[in-house]
């Protein structure tokens, strides 16, 4: 320890390291005022770590920025309610006492390393920045598990991996030793083998630095691995809030419910239709009376339109409660928890062995020239050699982390890509791809409607029998016949991923591919286009490749399950197989990092 | 790092080949012959195809490009028809002068531009005030500049002389503020800023906006960067996170801008030369084109373009510093 920390003055005193009472916060976007925050109270005791769980629209990270007082000025944001850190007072303090209290006793952990850290300064500066001491930088370069701290001190952000990256993010959050790490989803922009060792970080800075962490995350699984108690955020309002055993296997509100349901897990049955939570209709925030979970709750009765279930009696809750804000009783609950699954699926056995594969691969190596800034090339062999055979109605679910392959594959086999050796063979009607980034794989500019006649353009239908299919293909993907009006940018996320779902699909292609089209959603949300390419795939007979970085959902997806890593497959078989008796080493550490939460209890 | 600078190099030579190629050629094609031009039109006919076997006009284009290129290595551009002195000593008379005008001028247009920038992108309370004026000045084309200012400054206020450089240079560089300094005139030097001011500013106000602009657009977005709001999370102070983090992040494109202004600056400065009667190469360059002295201007394009090749590729090797990512 550093002398300049033993003679740090006492924090905090009375065993929290942050308070948050009666919290409201509005904020201005495009001129319209919404309200983000409606109304939390918490506290985060000393050595505690808090998860603070919810879907997006939730105002977690908005509760983040507001701790840090780092709420963007250009939203305008109103804020009543107190908030306090080490004492002090963030909403009302001047913007030097909120700088100290962010040097002092804040640390903090975005999403994304790479465009958290400056592109420009080697990291060691970084760290230096909050240490201003060169040998405590090195110490806490070490201590987060940086092998030659040293030699990594002179390197610049991007000459590192994800989970280096996020490493040195957890030097700087703990140099000057902070009483309170926010970590913002900082799992969420990495590959899962790396997503644990993340989180086991946090908790060894929590036991070895004495400091308390809010971790915020869209997935129960993340926090339940390392929290001591939950806060389950809806609407700008705390749902439900408890230890993490109270939250995962006995939980009291219907939305914690509703996702721990909706969660895929290695135990989500494969033969039944997934279970999601009832769309948002509206917008949950501008509902100010009753509970703002009432029109997608299946618990919810006239009471709860009118008037708003308080989570307690006021005040701040004591730190063991097990709260909830919902006006049915705590039987009605936990009988929603233990009942109902979704409709059974008979998964298709149409694989006709018979026919030609839909997709043959052979021996397929690619390769390309990385040219950072037009300068120096450096060689990537992004394809090593790889073989494989779909069959026609088979789907197969490629599994592998960031830099395995399995992207450049599917642009491959899309023709997107040119293979520099190899063949690639399609049967009759071609590949088609669904993105990742729905929002950025629909042209802005065009309606939904002129986005789906371009894919029947080829086939001269004329006017009337293209708005037939049109509308037929919006049936299909479950959105009302108005959305052939809008453009891309006044749907939701979950929708405009079906819409990329039903361009794909209106002309049946021989094969369709699927590169991570779920991995930007919530729960719930993904869980419903899975349902969606997973009820197509029963219609159309279609033979789908499914890439994923979630074994969870690989299993889901697939009749087999292909593994790469660092351009090969490294292992292929079926579904059960695979995941039950996983014969590569690196398949099993996949499945070992797994976030889970056991069975809901 | 030292690969890519080598590199630049290698292509700002090939494009000055390129250049030389270019004013060879229209030298080549242009009306109007040298000899005559030279000796004058009532030279025999005897007189002149001498001088053209002498010159060598009467071999084939690529030996005669070869010639030039050979001359232009030893410093020969050939003879001004005007002057009747060597180019290249006309070019030593006159580029002193240009070049002080334009790296002061240059110099203002980064100081008025960073200002521009830094206001509008951090929201300077009053920022507007000059901002606006100076959006509006910017849209005026600088003889306009030239005359308003001349008109203003020193017709009316007499602040600021309007003519020539104020003395000539007696020193060892040619720069009329550093042979004042040299040779211990402190008088000298004040006169050769009260005549630097308007031309300079004149030359700077439309670069400035234009650099300005870029800069400005560049901060913004970085100010909204993550990697910011990272520093702002350490409790770093305001004017740290500026500087540390925000402006080395935005300069790139702004580099490039004033690479390519300073560029438009030295082709810009001959209307302002001959404006403000400055003896710089502008002023020959006006003085040369209407006797069609072609060795004077290519001489001066040659000159020009020179710069402006080098320029961009100090630029280049400026922006690889900024971003080490570039070199990687």
């Amino acid at each position: 320890m550093t002398s300049a920390s033993q003679t740090a003055p006492q924090r905090g005193g009375v065993g929290e390291a942050a308070s948050i009472e009666g919290l409201h916060i509005s904020l201005q976007r495009d001129g319209v005022r919404s309200n983000v925050l409606r109304g939390v109270n918490l506290t985060i005791g000393r050595g505690e770590i808090v998860g603070l769980v919810g879907e997006s629209g939730s105002g977690k990270s908005v509760l983040a920025l507001a701790l840090l007082g780092l709420l963007p000025s250009a939203a305008a944001p109103e804020i009543t309610g107190a908030i306090r850190v080490a004492g002090v007072d963030i909403v009302h303090g001047s913007a030097e006492e909120l700088r100290t209290v962010r040097r002092d006793e804040l640390g903090v952990i975005f999403q994304d390393p790479m465009t958290s850290l400056n592109p420009t300064m080697r990291v060691g500066r970084q760290v230096t920045e909050s240490t201003h001491d060169h040998a405590e930088a090195i110490r806490l370069m070490s201590a987060v598990g940086i092998a030659d701290p040293e030699l990594r001190f002179r390197v610049f952000p991007h000459e590192l991996s994800g989970g280096l990256r996020q490493r040195i993010m957890a030097a700087i959050a703990v140099a000057g030793r902070p009483s309170l790490i926010i970590a913002d989803e900082p799992t969420t922009a990495l590959d899962v083998t790396v997503q644990a060792q993340v989180l086991d970080l946090l908790r060894e800075l929590r036991d070895e630095f004495d400091c308390s962490v809010v971790l915020i995350t869209h997935d129960l699984a993340v926090a339940g691995q390392i929290a001591d108690r939950i806060a389950v955020l809806y609407a700008g309002r705390i749902a439900e809030l408890g230890s993490v055993s109270d939250i995962l296997h006995r939980p009291n509100h219907p939305y914690t419910v509703g996702l721990l349901r909706s969660r895929l897990s290695l135990e989500t049955p494969r033969d039944r239709e997934l279970l999601t939570l009832r769309p948002e209709t509206g917008s949950p925030g501008e509902r100010m009376t009753g509970c703002a979970y009432h029109t997608r709750c299946p618990l919810a009765i006239d009471r709860c339109a009118v008037e708003q279930p308080p989570l307690e009696q006021g005040g701040i809750p004591a730190a063991d409660a097990h709260l909830r804000a919902c006006w049915r009783s705590i039987n009605d609950v936990q009988n929603l928890a233990h009942h109902s699954q979704g409709d059974s699926v008979v998964t298709p056995r149409t694989r006709n062995e018979a026919a030609a594969p839909a997709v043959r691969v052979e021996g397929l190596h690619t390769r390309f020239v990385l040219k950072s800034g037009g300068r120096k090339r450096r060689e990537v062999h992004a394809l090593r050699g790889v073989d494989l055979t779909v069959q026609a109605g088979e789907a197969v679910s490629i599994v592998g982390e960031s830099g395995s392959g399995k992207s450049t594959l599917l642009r491959v086999i899309a023709g997107l890509t040119p293979a520099t050796s190899g063949s690639v063979a399609l049967a009759e009607g071609g590949a088609q791809m669904v993105f990742q980034d729905a929002g950025s794989s629909l042209t802005p500019w065009l309606s939904i409607g002129e986005l789906l006649r371009e894919r029947l353009l080829p086939l001269r239908l004329g006017d009337a029998e293209n708005r037939k299919r049109i509308d037929k293909a919006l049936v299909s993907i479950g959105l009302p016949l108005s959305v052939a009006g809008v453009r891309p940018a006044d749907l939701s996320g979950g929708q405009r991923q079906r819409v990329a779902l039903a361009r794909a699909t209106m002309i049946p292609p021989a094969v369709l591919l699927c590169d991570e089209p779920t991995s930007a959603l919530d729960a719930s949300l993904a869980a419903s286009v899975l349902n969606l390419i997973r009820e197509m795939r029963q219609e159309l007979t279609m033979t789908v490749l499914f890439v994923t970085h979630d074994l969870s959902v690989a299993r889901l997806m697939g009749d087999r399950i292909v593994v790469m890593t660092q351009g090969e497959i490294v292992e292929a078989g079926p579904v059960n197989e695979v995941i039950e008796h996983p014969s590569h080493p690196y398949t099993q550490s996949l499945l070992a990092s797994v976030p889970d939460i056991g069975v809901l209890a | 790092m030292t690969r890519f600078v080598v590199r630049r190099l290698a292509s700002a030579v090939v494009l000055l080949l390129v250049l030389t190629a270019i004013i060879f050629l229209l030298q080549a094609v242009s009306p109007g012959d040298p000899v005559k031009a030279f000796l004058g039109n009532n030279a025999s006919p005897a007189a002149v195809a001498a001088e053209r076997q002498a010159l060598g006009l009467n071999d084939p284009l690529p030996v005669q490009y070869l010639q030039f290129l050979t001359n232009l290595l030893h410093g020969d551009l050939g003879m001004s028809f005007r002057s009747h002195r060597s180019v290249t000593s006309d070019l030593a008379a006159f580029l002193p002068a240009t070049i002080e005008l334009v790296t002061v001028s240059f110099v203002f247009a980064l100081i008025l531009g960073t200002i521009f920038a830094v206001s509008g992108a951090l929201r300077w309370r009053g920022s507007a005030f000059y901002r606006g004026p100076l959006l509006v000045l910017a849209t005026a084309p600088p003889f306009l500049l030239a005359l308003g200012g001349i008109v203003i400054f020193y017709a009316q206020l007499s602040w600021l002389p309007a003519s020539g450089q104020g003395a000539d240079t007696t020193g060892p560089t040619g720069f009329l503020l550093i042979d004042s300094i040299v040779t211990g005139d402190p008088g000298t030097w004040g006169v050769a800023w009260q005549h630097l001011i308007l031309p300079g500013v004149v030359l700077a106000i439309a670069p400035a906006i234009a650099i300005g602009r870029i800069l400005r657009s560049s901060l913004e977005s970085t100010l909204q960067a993550d990697f910011v709001r990272t520093a702002e999370s350490k409790g770093l102070k305001g004017h740290v996170v500026i500087a540390r983090h925000v402006i080395r992040n935005s300069i790139g494109p702004a580099l490039s801008m004033a690479g390519l202004q300073l560029g438009f600056m030295f082709a810009g400065v001959v209307v302002v030369e001959q404006i403000f009667s400055w003896p710089g190469i502008g002023n020959y360059l006006a003085n040369s084109i209407p006797v069609s002295d072609f060795p004077a201007i290519a001489g001066v394009t040659l000159v020009l373009g020179t710069i402006y090749i080098i320029v961009n590729a100090i630029v280049d090797v400026l922006q690889t510093l900024a971003d080490p990512r570039l070199s990687a």
